[in-house]
């Protein structure tokens, strides 16, 4: 993947989406369960870049 | 062994003007690369504001939050998010306008970017004055005008970016290949680090 900012807006839309899930959860729960699935979000997102990044320059 | 010298000399004159190419060890160009390194500082920098806003929500726990009597303009600030949000958009229009060569494309995203933003910064200066409280008032006030604060500065420099970059592209500056937009892709870059941490702040400041 080029670092361009093609791919960076790529992550914003990726970023805009999990953000409306997190809205829409809040909304509609308590903004605990919300702040709980940022958390994971925010997880899940760490593991996936380690991961990209050992598969890169690992 | 003069003349040879002399004839080297030459030679290389006719290849090469001025002083040697610099070295590029990295795939990325030095700007991109220099921008890049710019956002990561920026990241520990709100991480920083971060680590305090939820230092006083989680560990300091007060009653309320927000406190008892202040209340934030979710819907206002919502609509300022969608604005945000589509100026990242329109930035993106413009970079591939101008890698299809489409100078009409270019400058017509680079305008409604830079409106879309100021738009933003106008309606984030106007929430300011309506909300009632400052930044004087309890920490709750202190922490949501920094990280507001912090990112409406951060807004205010991109838009001085797209400024730049707006008056190159009416007089003729960038052409379709990589290395001849990178006044547009370098602000580009910026602008879209800036909409993402206004969707973190205000998922984390007015919903959470």
């Amino acid at each position: 993947m080029r670092l361009n900012e093609a791919a960076v807006f790529k992550w914003v839309v990726i970023v805009g989406i999990a953000a409306a899930v997190i809205i829409a959860v809040t909304l509609l729960t308590r903004p605990l369960v919300g702040s709980l699935l940022g958390l994971a979000m925010v997880i899940a997102g760490a593991v996936y870049a380690y991961r990209r990044a050992r598969e890169r320059w690992g | 062994m003069e003349s040879a010298s002399v004839a080297v000399g030459h030679a290389h004159a006719d290849h090469h003007h001025g002083p040697p190419e610099a070295n590029q060890s990295s795939r990325i160009d030095r700007q991109t690369l220099g921008i890049l390194l710019f956002i990561v500082s920026e990241v520990m920098l709100f991480g920083a504001f971060f680590a305090s806003y939820f230092f006083l929500r989680i560990v300091v726990d007060p009653p309320s939050w927000p406190p008892e009597p202040f209340v934030l303009p979710k819907a206002v600030a919502g609509m300022n998010t969608a604005i945000l949000i589509s100026s990242s958009f329109t930035i993106h229009y413009a970079l591939e306008s101008i890698r299809r060569g489409n100078r009409t494309g270019l400058k017509l995203g680079l305008v409604a970017t830079w409106l879309l933003g100021a738009t933003f910064l106008f309606i984030q200066i106007n929430e300011y004055v309506h909300l009632g409280f400052s930044a004087r008032d309890l920490s709750f006030g202190s922490i949501f005008y920094c990280l507001t604060g912090l990112h409406g500065a951060h807004v205010f420099v991109g838009l001085m970016l797209l400024s730049f970059a707006t008056i190159r592209a009416f007089r003729g500056h960038f052409g379709p290949a990589e290395k001849d937009h990178l006044g547009v892709e370098v602000p580009g870059i910026y602008w879209h680090f800036v909409d993402v941490m206004w969707i973190i702040v205000f998922v984390t400041v007015y919903i959470l």
